[in-house]
């Protein structure tokens, strides 16, 4: 059953990649667009620091690893589940039509139906600041790809729990706006800036620490919080944006809008 | 005066459609809350561990002003560029080009429009938040100043998206330039960082470009009127404006023989 599933999902990837490749000139204007894109806005921390040392602890070192964790898992996610920022938008157009009337996993088949090829750029860019970060002891790797997994899972279902708002108050586009900015933006700032009050908000309502800050320093340094943090707020999203979505899809009306998706 | 009609009459329409959903233009207008929350704790902490009220000549609700002011521009920005590009990818534009109208102007206008509502909520909520974490804002006298220079700054920004735009004559695919061109706004122009915090080098050469002029400029002037810089910054937006300006409409008619080359 799993291996169905996966052979699908492996398929869908292949094809949706196929297709970008075929325009090679916007293709790598994408990637190497993006790596610009985010090397000039990461350009803000240099400047930043060269007025103070650090801020309560975090230095350029540690925004490097952030910018590596989000890069990485942002780039991942679009690339491979590039749909999840449309949800709203096919809801709301009756286009859940297509995904019913085929014989696969609505939201995994909904989710993987469309790639960012600029998600490849996100990645590369990743790559070079963790290199840059020089946390490369074998155990900060591990961690590091655990937390990259656990940043882009809550990013995944974090803006699918958002988006299946669609279900119940007709179009959450810009509800989905509104909250992809707030997790990016709380995201790829420093946890101590925030007070208690705003850290407490940003983990268990717009999990945005959960996204950059945590996950950077857990792979600084192994912590039994860290680890538990992480591991529950994944799980627990997950799960909500599963049974969300699940439920919203028994009051979905059908939009008549049965069409070949090409 | 003819001519100024129509484009008058398109920016009215506009506008009108624009106002028809105002639940919708101020649930977008939110987004400058998250970043407003933000900024006033990271510069909060950062004039904290300095110990100071001023840095850079900047005190610290005079910088958290600053940076509302930079991010309504930054939010209301012209959004120019997607819909050229899309009528070049789609041919849209063939239809386009045979109607009784210049198709820059005609973009200028529905594009102010897009923009001025836009403006003006994002303006009024972030002043709201900034008012309420940091106190009045700055002297009333400077707000007309900063007026006109958030008039110019929408224009440069407006020649500088659409040239974006016209690229895809030539590449097509437009995003990599958006993109590019919104972070250079944002540490060129001052977006992120006022650009005294800037190296003295980088400085020099931001000061000169026009994100400076498109960004920082009025920024910069909401906080600290005064005659002489609001001169200045006019004349060096006018300049731009000329260059700018000069370039795409260069841009555009050789765009647009290239396309008939092609058949539309």
């Amino acid at each position: 059953m799993l291996k169905r599933e996966l052979t699908f999902l492996f398929a869908l990837w292949r094809a949706n990649l196929q297709g970008a490749m075929e325009f090679r000139v916007s293709f790598l204007l994408q990637i190497f667009g993006m790596v610009a894109n985010n090397l000039l806005y990461f350009a803000f921390w240099p400047v930043f620091f060269s007025h103070f040392d650090d801020i309560h602890g975090w230095t350029l070192n540690d925004m490097l690893i952030v910018m590596a964790i989000v890069s990485f898992s942002w780039g991942i996610m679009t690339f491979l589940f590039g749909n999840f920022n449309f949800i709203s938008e096919v809801i709301a157009n009756g286009r859940l039509d297509y995904y019913l009337s085929l014989p696969r996993p609505v939201l995994t088949h909904l989710l993987a139906s469309r790639s960012n090829v600029s998600g490849l750029g996100d990645i590369a860019f990743g790559v070079v600041a963790y290199l840059l970060s020089g946390q490369f002891q074998p155990e900060q790797i591990l961690r590091l790809l655990f937390g990259v997994c656990i940043s882009g899972t809550i990013l995944l279902f974090f803006m699918t729990l958002v988006h299946s708002l669609t279900f119940w108050v007709g179009n959450a586009t810009e509800l989905g706006n509104l909250g992809v900015n707030a997790l990016l933006t709380f995201s790829l700032y420093p946890i101590t800036i925030f007070d208690n009050t705003a850290r407490f908000f940003l983990i268990i309502f717009v999990p945005a620490l959960l996204v950059g800050s945590v996950p950077a320093q857990f792979v600084k340094a192994f912590s039994w919080q860290g680890l538990v943090q992480l591991s529950l707020g994944a799980l627990v999203l997950t799960a909500l944006a599963i049974t969300v979505f699940t439920r919203g899809l028994r009051r979905y009306e059908s939009g008549s809008a049965i069409q070949v998706e090409v | 005066m003819r001519p100024f009609n129509k484009y008058w009459a398109i920016f009215k329409i506009q506008l009108l459609n624009v106002m028809a959903y105002p639940s919708e233009l101020l649930g977008r207008s939110f987004s400058i809350i998250i970043f407003m929350l933000v900024f006033a704790s990271l510069w909060r902490t950062a004039y904290g561990i300095a110990g100071t009220d001023t840095l850079q000549g900047i005190t610290l609700p005079g910088m958290l002003w600053y940076l509302m002011i930079a991010e309504t521009i930054e939010l209301s920005r012209p959004r120019v560029s997607t819909t050229i590009s899309r009528q070049v990818k789609t041919g849209e534009l063939a239809y386009v080009l045979n109607k009784p109208y210049n198709f820059l102007a005609y973009h200028f206008s529905t594009s102010f429009a897009d923009s001025l509502f836009r403006m003006l909520t994002n303006a009024l909520i972030g002043g709201i938040v900034v008012s309420l974490m940091f106190g009045s804002p700055p002297p009333a006298w400077g707000w007309p100043l900063a007026a006109i220079a958030l008039i110019g700054a929408w224009a440069l920004n407006f020649c500088m998206m659409a040239l974006i735009g016209l690229a895809a004559f030539i590449t097509e695919e437009i995003s990599s330039f958006e993109w590019i061109f919104q972070k250079a706004l944002f540490i060129l122009g001052g977006m992120m960082i006022p650009l005294e915090f800037l190296p003295g080098w980088l400085r020099t050469v931001a000061e000169r470009l026009p994100f400076a002029y498109a960004m920082y400029g009025p920024a910069r002037l909401f906080i600290d009127p005064s005659l002489e810089g609001f001169y200045s910054l006019l004349a060096g937006q006018l300049v731009w404006l000329l260059v700018l300006g000069g370039a795409l409409a260069l841009a555009y008619n050789r765009g647009a023989r290239y396309l008939a080359v092609n058949g539309g």
